[in-house]
């Protein structure tokens, strides 16, 4: 073998094994995440870290069912995030549409006008919410909270559906109303089922961040309407903070998270990009 | 059936994208509108967090006035904080993401497994996320480990001079993948022509870098930065969860400040008005760079 052949193999083989360990490093803090969930108490506070070879315990996950009741958070949390998603994209369907498919004054001035308020941090309005919810009855309310995540999730939902839409051909719609069928039904017959796959993505992506969101969910629920990462208070008690039940907790919360991101993993990069870069 | 429907009466051409828009528009604009006129009352009065909005007085711009002008006012010591955290995090996020891109953009196998482990950081719970790097961050935490063994030291991340700095690197582990991905994705469409013309003038893969590759991956860099700029001034949820603040002032950014000054001091119509600055900052800065990008993108 030459030798420069040899040097590019050994070249090639230092920088997969890089790769490897940037990807690793990435990972890691997430793995020794989950694996101290099933640490005891002791284990956890090891110095040195523990990093293998302890004895696993499930107490921690039996503490939070039973003593935390985490399931109702859970419960709060599901009813919350799927509502917000499902009614999200209902009403963002035909808007997508409109933006995709017809040519009319301001389109753009007004596509950008629902990014704009995409962008309105939720810290800066959660305490005009609070307001809003006291005067209104509805504080503590899951309802709530699912109609004010619309103001972030339907510009969302528009700016990244726009380009499922606009990747599908307008000639196919097109020769369905040739044929006779009317605009809607062409929609309904041909473009909607292309666009499926789109439509998924996004509705996962919205309930990942309905899931996760902290900010307005911390000061807008107090007992009934409370959410998962909200629960983060509890774990902070006067003898200390309860690290056990609060790594099982993040575990169990962001599991589905994890298992639904790696699922849509290959609309990611759009996700990110408001629809702006394909991956 | 060969003839398209005509229809049976004469509509005009906006009527139908409108109607289909108005749902959208209605609910978004209609949360929007009533957020901001309760966001602005509420930030020109004198009102206790706590006391109902009955007992608000009002005081017109006063609030504004002492947060820019009053001698005491700790508001532009927060934009400072907030200067430090977004410099802090975007630029190391964007050199050590755009080197990873370098090396993972090569023919190699497992290359989708890679990817899909970068995205895991970014699906996280920021409030666990942050509960995690406290105990990571604390005195014989994971973070402290690694560096007593490399260094001999260990480091008090509690501190008012490291506080922030913990919550930096916090922030680039989650999400230096996004410039990972995002410049990878860029860089695998590149075009292939410059770079071979390149390489036939006798051109060096630096020189090819710094005059093909960075000039071309420009606007893309632009656009990654632009949209982790925005969810950087907006960060609460990490910073709040590791230190809320503190200790002393070192971690409040503009969100922590806010809402320190609504539910700490209780000074709802203060906070308000740090609230409608922020909007102000996150707007004004997004715009000038998105213009600014596209002027490159157009001499490109």
């Amino acid at each position: 073998m030459k030798l420069a052949n040899l040097r590019a193999l050994l070249g090639s083989r230092f920088l997969d094994l890089l790769t490897i360990g940037v990807v690793a490093a990435f990972l890691f803090p997430y793995v020794f995440m989950v694996s101290s969930a099933f640490k005891t108490r002791l284990d956890t506070f090891a110095y040195p870290p523990i990093f293998w070879g302890f004895t696993p315990t499930l107490e921690h996950f039996k503490n939070i069912f039973s003593d935390m009741n985490i399931l109702f958070y859970m419960k709060n949390s599901t009813i919350i995030a799927v509502c917000s998603t499902l009614l999200t994209i209902l009403i963002s369907i035909p808007a997508t549409y409109s933006f995709a498919r017809f040519r009319f004054h301001y389109k753009e001035g007004v596509a950008y006008g629902f990014l704009f308020l995409q962008m309105v941090p939720g810290i800066s309005i959660v305490f005009a919410l609070f307001f809003i919810a006291g005067s209104l009855n509805l504080s503590d309310t899951h309802i709530f909270l699912i109609v004010v995540y619309l103001l972030w999730n339907v510009p969302y939902a528009i700016w990244m559906m726009r380009g499922f839409v606009e990747g599908i051909p307008v000639e196919l719609e097109e020769s369905a109303m040739v044929d006779g069928a009317s605009r809607f039904k062409a929609f309904r017959l041909i473009t909607l089922p292309l666009m499926a796959g789109g439509i998924a993505a996004t509705a996962i992506l919205i309930f990942i961040g309905v899931w996760n969101e902290f900010s307005v969910a911390f000061f807008l629920t107090s007992t009934e309407a409370r959410t998962m990462p909200t629960t983060i208070a509890f774990f902070m008690t006067h003898s200390g903070i309860k690290w056990g039940p609060m790594f099982a907790t993040a575990t169990i919360g962001t599991l589905p998270v994890v298992i639904f991101a790696l699922l849509v993993r290959r609309y990611f990069i759009s996700a990110l990009t408001f629809g702006a870069v394909k991956g | 059936m060969t003839r398209i429907r005509q229809p049976r009466r004469r509509r005009p051409p906006w009527l139908v994208p409108a109607l289909l828009i108005i749902p959208a528009f209605l609910v978004v604009f209609a949360l929007a509108a009533y957020s901001a006129v309760w966001l602005l009352q509420l930030s020109m009065v004198k009102l206790t967090f706590g006391d109902p909005f009955r007992t608000a007085e009002w005081v017109g711009l006063e609030n504004y006035n002492w947060l820019l002008f009053n001698e005491f006012t700790t508001f532009w010591a927060s934009l400072r904080v907030t200067a430090v955290y977004v410099v802090g995090t975007l630029v190391p996020e964007l050199v050590i993401g755009f080197l990873i891109a370098l090396l993972l953009n090569r023919k190699m196998r497992g290359n989708s497994v890679f990817t899909a482990a970068l995205i895991i950081p970014m699906v996280l719970m920021p409030s666990m996320v942050g509960m995690v790097g406290r105990l990571y961050f604390s005195p014989y935490g994971l973070i402290n480990y690694f560096i007593e063994s490399l260094t001999g030291i260990r480091h008090n991340w509690y501190g008012a001079d490291l506080a922030l700095w913990a919550a930096v690197l916090v922030d680039i582990w989650e999400w230096t993948p996004f410039f990972i991905l995002i410049l990878l994705a860029g860089l695998q469409t590149l075009p292939v022509e410059p770079f071979e013309a390149a390489r036939v003038d006798g051109a060096s893969r630096l020189q090819s870098f710094v005059h093909l590759t960075l000039p071309l991956m420009l606007p893309l860099i632009m656009t990654t930065l632009i949209l982790r700029l925005m969810d950087v001034l907006r960060l609460f949820d990490v910073i709040f969860v590791m230190f809320g603040g503190g200790p002393g002032t070192s971690t409040t950014t503009l969100p922590l400040y806010i809402y320190r000054t609504t539910l700490i001091q209780r000074d709802v119509g203060r906070g308000s008005a740090a609230s409608v600055m922020l909007i102000i900052i996150i707007v004004s800065l997004t715009v000038i760079l998105i213009k600014l990008r596209d002027r490159i993108r157009y001499e490109a």
